[in-house]
Parts: C-alpha cells; structure tokens; sequence
C-alpha cells in the first residue's frame, strides 16, 4: 500500500517537472491582469512615496517614506483603523450568529407559510446598500425618527435619542443597519448547508438518542464550521471596503467616531486632493486586505483536502 | 444609357436635395462654436427649467453659438472639474462656488477675467460683489449672483413664546433666552435650524458663528482652536444642543422642508430660502413676510457677518472659445432676462449688479426680505479663509464641532484635538 502511493507521488512529481512554469494560454490572462490590477497597485506604491497633491500642476516631488512617518503618527488614521476593525468583525460576527440561529430556526418548518417567511428573510439582503443607509438614517432621526417616536410612545425612553448624533452610540447604530442588511446572507448560506447535511447522519444521531442542543453542537456545528468560515472570511473583506452605507448615514462622524479607513482615504484623496498621502494609507490598507486574501485562500485550500 | 422613370426621378430629386441641404447644415454646423457648460443649476429639479430657459434664449440671441449644458451635482463639481482641468479636458464655462472657486484657481487652470469686464461693467457691479475673486493674476471668476446667509426668524412661533415678532435676537445673550422659551412653550418645533456636518460647505456657514463669538481658528489674524473665543463658541454649541434647541446632524438642505412647514423658529440660511419654502408650503408673497423676517447673525463678543453663498461663473483659460465663452458669462450675470427667469425666481438670488436695466427687476429687488439682504446683511459679508487647505481645516474644525455638539469630551481637550488637526 505504502508502495503504491510512493509510486503515485513520483509520478505527479515527474509530470509536474515535465509542465511549463508558464502556460502561452494563460498570457492573454496575465497582460489583462497587469493591466487592470498591477497598474493601478503599482502606481499607487508609487505615489505614495510622493508628495501628490491634485491642485498642485507642478511635478511631485518624492519624498521617501515621508508619507508613512506620518501616518505612523496620525491619530485619525488609528482611529479609523480601529473603527475599521470594529465596524468589520462586530458586524460579521453578529451577522453570523444572526443568520446561524435563523437558518436553525427555520430548518424544519416547510409549506407555503414559512416558505413565504423564508423570502421575507431575505428582503434586506436584495435591498441596495445606499438605500438601507437612508432608511436607517431617516429611522434614527432624533427629531422625528420611527425608533425614536416608537421607543417614546412606549414609556422606554423620556427623551429622544441621538443615535447618530452621538459619538458613542453613531457605530453601533451604523453596524446595526449593516447586520439587518447582512444577516440574511448567512441565512441564506447556512441554510443551503444545513440541507446538505446527509440524512444518515442525523437519523444515526437520532438514534443515538441525540437532544436538540447536542444535535446543532456535535452533529451540524461541524458540517457547517466550514461554510461559516469561507462567508465569514468574504464579507470581513467586503466590510473592510463598505463605504456606502457609512458615508451615506454619517459621513464619518459625529467627529470622527464612524471614520472607516475608506472614508478617511476618501476624505484625503477627493476633498482635500492629497493623493500622495491617500495612497500611503490606500497601500496600508491593501496589505492588510492582502492579508485576510491569503487567509481566505488557504482556508479553501484546506477545504478542498 | 440609365433610364428614370417618373418615380425614379422624383427620388433621385428629393436624394439630391437632401444631399445638399445636408451639406449646407454640416458647413453651418461647422460654423457654429460649441460652448460646454459644467454646472449643477442643471443636474437640480427646481433649477433647470430656469436655467434650460436661459440657455436657450441665449442661443437664439447667438445664433452662432451651441452651448452643451453638462449637469453635476453640487457636491461633485469641484472634484470632477479638478480632474479634467487637471487631464486637460475642462468645459470652457463652469458654474462653481465658495471654496471650490478658489481650488480651481488655485490650480492655475482658469483664465484671468479683468480684459473681458468692460469699463461699464465693472461700474455696475456691486460694492464687494468681487471681493475673494481675486489674486495676483487679477480676477478669476466673476459673480453670477449673491446669496449670502442671514437670521431667519418664524414671527407666529416667536409669538407664541411669547416674544416679540417684530424684534428678533441681537445677541448670542437674548438668543440663548429665546431658544428656551420656544423650547419650553413649542416642544415639537427646532427652536434654531444650523448646520452641523462635516464639510466645506458647514464651515462657511459655521464661520460666521465663531466670528461672532471672536474666534478665527484659522486664516488670516487666526488665534487657532484653543482660544478662549473658540472655547466659547464650542461651549455655547454644547450648551445649546444639550439643552435641544438645535438638531445636530442635519444638512442644512434637510431643515429647509421643516421651515417651511413651521417646525423651525430661527434658521441660519441664503437668501434661496424663501423660495424653496414657498415652493414647499406654497405660500404667497404677503403670507410669507407675515411668518417670515430676516436680518443679521445675533452677536456675541465678536460683530455679526455673514458669508456668501452665491455663485461664480469662470473661464478656462485652455478653452479655444473664449471670446464666446465670455459673452455667454456675462448674458448668464447681467442680461435681465436671465436674471427673471434663474437669478431672482428658480435661483431666489440677487444679481450682482446694481441695476438690471428694468424697472420692474429693480422693484423686485425692494421687496423686504431682498431689501434687507442688500441693506442690512450684505454690508457684513466677511471673507473666509478660502484655499487648498480649507477642506483639512473644515475636516478638522467640523469634527471638533460634532464632538461638542454629541459628546462628552471636555471643551478643552476636542480644542486641542481641533488644533492638531489644523493645516501646519
């Protein structure tokens, strides 16, 4: 047995030795790549050691690592880093969670009924991202917001709440209209997992006498571990990039307490025209989107074995 | 030999004369000079019909000129007109305002205007209607119109708080009391309408509150962010929002509908206001001056000013239809028919000449709310510190405004803050 699979992989090893590192037919996919992803990441490294400011028709001038020494020190750019990481983690986390417990809930209930619950689910999900910000901006109005005139005709609360007004509360208000926006995909996806569990499986479980929580803890848990981390993973790259729905409801603020790393290089590139130093928080930013890329990719790798 | 038949030569007729009047129409087409026109009166709906109008009665008046409206929204012109200029494709006529007029003349792409204004022009122009169009290489935009902010007052709400309608707030001192009893007598209406975003655009109409409390945090004689006036501005802001007689947050665009509807007591807005109120509520004129007056900023320790909302019409100076680019500039600012029909109605503006040449657009510009915009407030027009660096500056002051407004932050820490983030 052992001496089969040594034959095998020789095998493999010598056919790999024999292909081409390069294949001619995969150029024309290469120069299409160069062009429309290394130009543009190329010349934003580039800029980024250059002072480039768009209102300037003189040449930029190179300035080193000028740029990233000031970043290293900028308290906005920290601060929407950490807003960044907040913002991405928190609402894919409770998305998850969200869609998990909806996909559980609904695994079993069949007939028209449910079935019309189902698509219902999955409204937010079909709705554009711009318009769920301006639902949820005009709904946490302090004057006149639903939330508001529901949560005060109820005896909740006294007095209206600035929930965008407000430098603690504006995140959280924000990620909440992101998670209502967001969970129907997990929804969606885990659900599509749940039915793809092989029904041996948990009629053997069943027959084990498995309760309820030990069936979704031992027996679907672990089918669904690996859809869970592959959707995550996508939407914490997804999120990382939202631009939308926070411009659309805060523009960053109050102050800079909803300032995202793309809001901040938004900021710098098209209103104040500093592309040299957009591009050096643009570049820092890509690194770590690079970064959660190749975890991505070597969690499908695993998959795959 | 080819025969034709009655049929045949009738077609071959009617091929030929078509051929030739297209010709005709393609060499006066070729005759004809296309102007491009960047501008956002276009891209809003109760703008363009005003401004569709003007545009094409100034080509019937120039037969020989085209001119190609391209609309961009407000928010977007300065940066799109940025990025063409910048890869050598403007539009040779734009419509552009507050600090977007000076970061495109900034970038040294627009045309000096002085040698188009002709002596007569420049005569008529208003008394500091070209003031901050100016720099070393003379003017670089011209005033299409005026809409500078003033104090709008509700009298029937002030009258119910039991204040006198006929005698608006004069300092911040008898504001902050009149805030408190509209409060406390009208819950449901925003006792003062400010805007409190972080832009450009909130810092011009922000600027004019600080100056009245003193402060310049930056520009020219600038005491930066951690002065006492500035720290006072910033208290009086938190005092007021704590106390709910401000809704932060809002554009001032989006208290304009609220106004108009009676929700908003005092409301630090242009000129425009009247008419996107009467437009809203459809109130007649008379109506209007009953519940509305308007007058200058209450003061502080400072003077009351005010800032210039109007806009400007430049040139740029790589356009190859200059001469017609002028002609449709100064039709746009000083032809009465354009100042009927965009200026003074669609517009709710005031042109920036003395007189238009017509005894009825003169009168019009007596009625009270453009009288007392051209007697009172305009004489307190300020200039700002317009410059590449306004838009750090709005970023920064702005933010520390909101954070005064929302949070919780000592005074002197969010000044700190606000000085740190100023342009060095």
């Amino acid at each position: 047995m052992a001496a089969e699979t040594t034959t095998t992989e020789v095998r493999v090893r010598s056919r790999a030795r024999h292909e081409p590192w390069l294949d001619r037919m995969v150029l024309p996919t290469l120069v299409v790549m160069a062009v429309v992803v290394g130009y543009p990441i190329v010349y934003t490294i580039a800029l980024s050691v250059q002072n480039y400011n768009l209102l300037d028709f003189r040449p930029a001038a190179y300035v080193g690592a000028a740029n990233y020494t000031k970043l290293a020190g900028d308290p906005i750019f920290w601060g929407s880093l950490t807003n960044t990481a907040v913002y991405t983690f928190g609402s894919v986390g409770v998305s998850a969670l969200l869609g998990l417990a909806l996909a559980l809930l609904m695994e079993n209930l069949g007939g028209a009924r449910f079935r019309a619950i189902r698509a219902l689910l999955l409204t937010p999900w079909a709705v554009p991202f711009v318009v769920v910000a301006f639902l949820f901006r005009y709904m946490y109005l302090q004057n006149g917001g639903v939330i508001n005139a529901v949560l005060l005709s109820t005896g909740i609360i006294d007095a209206p709440i600035p929930w965008l007004n407000s430098s603690t509360l504006a995140l959280p208000a924000v990620m909440v209209a992101n998670i209502w926006a967001m969970a129907p995909f997990f929804f969606l996806l885990l659900s599509a997992a749940l039915s793809a569990i092989p029904n041996e499986v948990i009629e053997s479980a069943r027959v084990d006498r498995a309760g309820t929580w030990g069936m979704i803890w031992h027996i679907k848990l672990p089918f669904l571990r690996n859809p869970l981390l592959i959707s995550s993973l996508l939407m914490v790259i997804s999120n990382f990039n939202d631009f939308a729905k926070i411009w659309a409801m805060t523009q960053g603020g109050p102050g800079y307490s909803t300032s995202t790393l793309v809001v901040y290089v938004y900021r710098l590139a098209f209103e104040r025209f500093e592309f040299g130093y957009a591009s050096a928080v643009g570049v820092i930013w890509l690194i770590m989107l690079m970064v959660l890329a190749w975890i991505y990719m070597r969690v499908l790798r695993m998959e795959s074995r | 030999m080819i025969r034709f038949d009655r049929r045949g030569l009738r077609l071959a007729t009617i091929s030929i004369a078509a051929l030739v009047a297209g010709m005709a129409g393609a060499a006066s087409a070729q005759d004809k000079i296309t102007l491009t026109f960047a501008n956002w009166a276009a891209a809003e709906g109760t703008t363009r019909p005003g401004i569709e109008k003007v545009i094409a009665d100034f080509e019937a008046a120039n037969p020989e000129i085209d001119v190609v409206s391209e609309a961009i929204s407000f928010s977007e012109i300065a940066r799109q007109l940025v990025l063409r200029a910048r890869s050598g494709n403007p539009p040779d006529v734009a419509q552009i305002a507050g600090n977007d007029t000076t970061l495109l003349a900034f970038t040294g792409a627009l045309e000096p205007l002085d040698g188009y204004v002709k002596e007569n022009l420049a005569a008529n122009l208003k008394q500091g209607a070209d003031a901050g169009l100016r720099d070393d290489g003379g003017l670089f935009a011209f005033p299409w119109n005026q809409s500078p902010a003033g104090f709008w007052y509700n009298k029937e709400i002030m009258q119910k708080a039991g204040l006198d309608p006929n005698k608006p707030p004069r300092t911040i001192d008898e504001l902050t009391a009149a805030l408190a009893a509209i409060k406390s007598s009208q819950p449901d209406v925003i006792p003062l309408a400010i805007d409190t975003t972080n832009r450009a655009f909130a810092l011009s109409s922000n600027w004019p509150w600080m100056k009245s409390f003193g402060a310049v945090p930056v520009g020219e004689g600038a005491t930066g962010a951690e002065s006492a006036e500035m720290k006072a501005y910033l208290s009086w802001m938190r005092k007021i929002a704590q106390a709910g007689y401000i809704d932060p947050g809002r554009r001032i665009g989006e208290f304009r509908p609220l106004a108009a509807q009676g929700h908003v007591a005092f409301i630090w807005d242009q000129v425009l206001l009247k008419g996107v109120m009467q437009g809203a509520s459809k109130m007649s004129d008379d109506d209007f001056y009953k519940t509305w007056g308007v007058t200058t900023l209450p003061a502080g320790a400072g003077k009351p000013t005010t800032f210039e909302g109007g806009h400007q019409l430049v040139m740029f100076a790589s356009g190859k239809q200059k001469e017609a680019a002028w002609k449709f500039i100064e039709y746009l600012a000083t032809s009465p028919d354009a100042i009927a029909n965009y200026t003074m109605s669609v517009n709710s503006s005031l042109p920036s000449i003395k007189a238009t040449g017509k005894a009825d657009l003169d009168a019009a510009l007596g009625t009270p709310v453009f009288k007392a915009f051209s007697d009172e407030i305009i004489p307190t027009l300020a200039p700002q510190p317009y410059g590449p660096d306004f838009a750090a500056a709005a970023t920064a002051i702005m933010a520390g405004v909101q954070e005064a407004v929302t949070g919780s932050q000592p005074i002197d820490d969010i000044a700190a803050s606000i000085q740190l983030g100023l342009p060095q």
